[in-house]
């Protein structure tokens, strides 16, 4: 069997919050499992494989978001591969250019993006900057706490085809209104880095559910566990800290 | 080329400023001795504080009269005056108390009236810059010289655009015109380059950069850089501008510094690293632009051996344990190679002077680390030990600092840490 491909987009330019670390908790859980996984890092001017199983985008400043669009829709194969039905993970800035539009600079120059989250990002009235926690519904209708560390200036407001991800309980999310992050078919873009599917096993996983069609046996790890209770913990206690 | 014996220029302070000078730095004084009996540190920080406070342009009165260098960029800043310093010191030789530096690292207006005021009459001042201090000391302090070593991602909950801080730089030195600093700088760092690009003159410095990560796009104007195949190391290019590799007087080549006339000299440091020849490179720049003597810098700078208590030695219980800081991605990508130790110590925090989102965990290569056993401390301890569980290096959890040295079961230890728990190991051992 074909080992399953994570890849991971330019991080030369969207990569600037650790985001690397998500690519690499969705192998070593595939790995863990008994499950072969490639990934595969992919660099501006390198052709984008068509057929991986969840492809990532991070974060990255406003120069880095413009040159990365316009490097994806030149490759064009990521379009291919949502089509066919790989999932697209995507986080901050990476989540902002995976939707319609976004500003960039002083002057908030309207850029258009990937176009595949109906999603629209302009910058909003204050920064974003600390941890954040939100309540994720997930697919079987049971709840699950995500914890992440927020640092962004647009705020995001979703069309009709994007749900949120997650209901915010302490931080500012989209735009200050509630809801975190947007889910369309098997595209995701959420805010907080950590990285998040470091801090968010289960949300991990859905990502490689969601890839392989079948549900995954879990992983149990007390650091981990322990890991999410402190940062709980704390950001109830200080806020966004 | 400066003159190493020439006297700076009086400052020309009324006699009433002065007067309200001398009345501030006494009572920043008795600030500065009250926190140290209270065990709260050296008091450079409420020293500079409270004459500011009396004396709201503290920070430009106390530059006046003085020959001013400074040294700035996100890694190296501290080892770096240490080093500029020393050179200088050896080239001053009985004069070596015309120099003044803020030693203990604090390199915010504070930090540096705090070192000024103890030292009114030296006439040469070493400053150590934070980034975002550089385009003030330009405009206030009328600097000689102003050394950039580098500019990487460093504490992006509070620099939330890295080229920022370069953009003012260059503001600065576009304003102070011919008027501006000489500048020492790396000129593998495209940031540097393209910071500097507005100054009069600048001698570029080759360096052993390890880190390339916030280098992929040109900072003038967008474009992907490339880097251009060349014997010794690449050189990065912008397709798009003008923007290229400036060719550089002075050049690291393995351990030895090749100076302008091609011939190399050998540093001889005290302080470890490849990463440190790099500073030195810049630092004997500096020294011979300001009239010191290859010979003299050099062994000046020989005498550096734990600046502000980076790299030191310290006894905890019947542990040695080496201390290094480490506080950004670049930083550990220098110190982790000099951490031989097993176990290794890592300490990690994620308070405001570390960076409240400890994201940048993951932009660390620790899988170099397996085949060890790291002791993971520090409040955020367990982002430490999940992160090496996915990087499959064996580890464990002590809470407490002290504990986790103590307890390694080692007769020495490596030690690196972020900037908090690096400070308390130092004020454990006694060195602050
Ligand atoms: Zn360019």
């Amino acid at each position: 069997m074909k080992p399953v491909e994570i890849v991971l987009i330019y991080q030369s330019l969207l990569g600037i919050y650790g985001d690397r670390g998500n690519a690499m908790v969705l192998r070593k859980r595939l790995q863990w499992r008994g499950i072969d996984a490639v990934l595969t890092e992919v660099e501006p001017g390198d052709a984008v494989p068509a057929d991986g199983a969840v492809y990532l985008l991070g974060g990255g400043e406003d120069a880095a978001q413009v040159s990365a669009v316009k490097g994806l829709k030149t490759d064009g194969h990521i379009f291919d591969a949502v089509e066919g039905g790989a999932v697209l993970f995507s986080v901050c800035a990476g989540f902002q250019i995976v939707g319609n539009t976004f500003t960039v600079g002083e002057h908030d120059e309207v850029i258009e993006g990937l176009g595949l989250l109906d999603v629209d990002t302009r910058r909003g009235d204050v920064r974003a900057v600390g941890e954040i926690l939100s309540t994720w519904t997930k697919p079987d209708g049971t709840e699950t706490l995500i914890t992440g560390f927020e640092n962004h200036g647009g705020f995001t407001t979703l069309g009709p085809a994007a749900k949120p991800l997650a209901k915010v309980e302490i931080g500012i999310g989209n735009a200050n209104d509630a809801t975190e992050g947007a889910v369309q078919g098997k595209v995701i873009g959420t805010y907080p880095h950590g990285p998040v599917l470091a801090r968010n096993p289960e949300l991990a996983d859905h990502l490689l559910e969601l890839a392989l069609g079948h549900e995954l046996a879990p992983l149990p790890n007390p650091e981990l566990d322990e890991l999410r209770r402190q940062r709980i913990a704390f950001v109830r206690k200080h806020g966004r800290g | 080329m400066a003159v190493l014996t020439t006297k700076a220029t009086p400052a020309a302070i009324s006699v009433v400023d002065r007067f309200r000078l001398s009345t501030a730095i006494f009572a920043g004084n008795a600030a500065a001795l009250a926190s140290r009996l209270a065990g709260k540190g050296s008091g450079a920080s409420v020293r500079g504080q409270i004459i500011t406070r009396l004396v709201p342009d503290a920070f430009s009165l106390l530059l006046q009269g003085r020959r001013v260098l400074s040294v700035s960029g996100t890694n190296g800043k501290t080892t770096t005056t240490h080093l500029l310093a020393a050179a200088l010191r050896s080239g001053l030789g009985t004069d070596a108390n015309r120099l003044v530096t803020n030693a203990d690292g604090a390199n915010l207006h504070y930090g540096i009236a705090s070192a000024l005021s103890q030292s009114r009459r030296a006439d040469i001042a070493v400053l150590e810059t934070d980034e975002r201090v550089v385009s003030d000391m330009i405009a206030k302090a009328r600097p000689e010289l102003l050394v950039l070593l580098n500019f990487s991602r460093d504490q992006l909950d509070r620099h939330h655009e890295i080229k920022a801080l370069g953009r003012s730089w260059r503001k600065a030195l576009e304003a102070a015109g011919h008027d501006g600093p000489v500048i020492v700088a790396n000129a593998c760092d495209p940031l540097v380059v393209w910071s500097a690009g507005t100054a009069a003159k600048v001698i570029w410095v080759e360096t052993d950069t390890v880190w390339h990560a916030d280098g992929a796009l040109c900072p003038a104007c967008g474009e992907l850089l490339i880097r251009i195949p060349a014997a010794g190391r690449d050189r990065w290019d912008c397709p798009g501008c003008e923007l290229t590799q400036p060719a550089a007087s002075y050049r690291v080549d393995g351990g030895t510094i090749v100076l302008p006339d091609g011939s190399a000299v050998s540093p001889n440091l005290q302080v470890p690293g490849s990463f440190n020849v790099s500073n030195a490179a810049c630092a004997l720049a500096a020294a011979v632009e300001f009239g010191v003597d290859v010979a003299d810098a050099l062994a000046g700078m020989h005498t550096v051996t734990a600046p502000a208590g980076r790299f030191a030695t310290a006894r905890f219980g019947e542990t040695d344990a080496r201390l290094l800081l480490a506080k950004n991605p670049a930083g550990w990508a220098e110190a982790l190679p000099l951490a031989q130790s097993d176990p290794v110590v890592l300490a990690i925090d994620s308070v405001a002077a570390d960076g409240k989102d400890v994201s940048w965990l993951w932009d660390v290569d620790y899988e170099q680390l397996a085949g060890r056993t790291v002791i993971c401390t520090g409040p955020r301890a367990h982002d430490l030990a999940v992160r090496l569980a996915y990087a499959e290096v064996d580890h464990r959890i002590e809470g407490d600092l002290k504990a986790a040295i103590v307890g390694s079961g080692s007769a020495a230890v490596d030690v690196i840490a972020t900037y908090t728990p690096f400070q308390a190991f130092l004020k454990m051992a006694g060195l602050r």
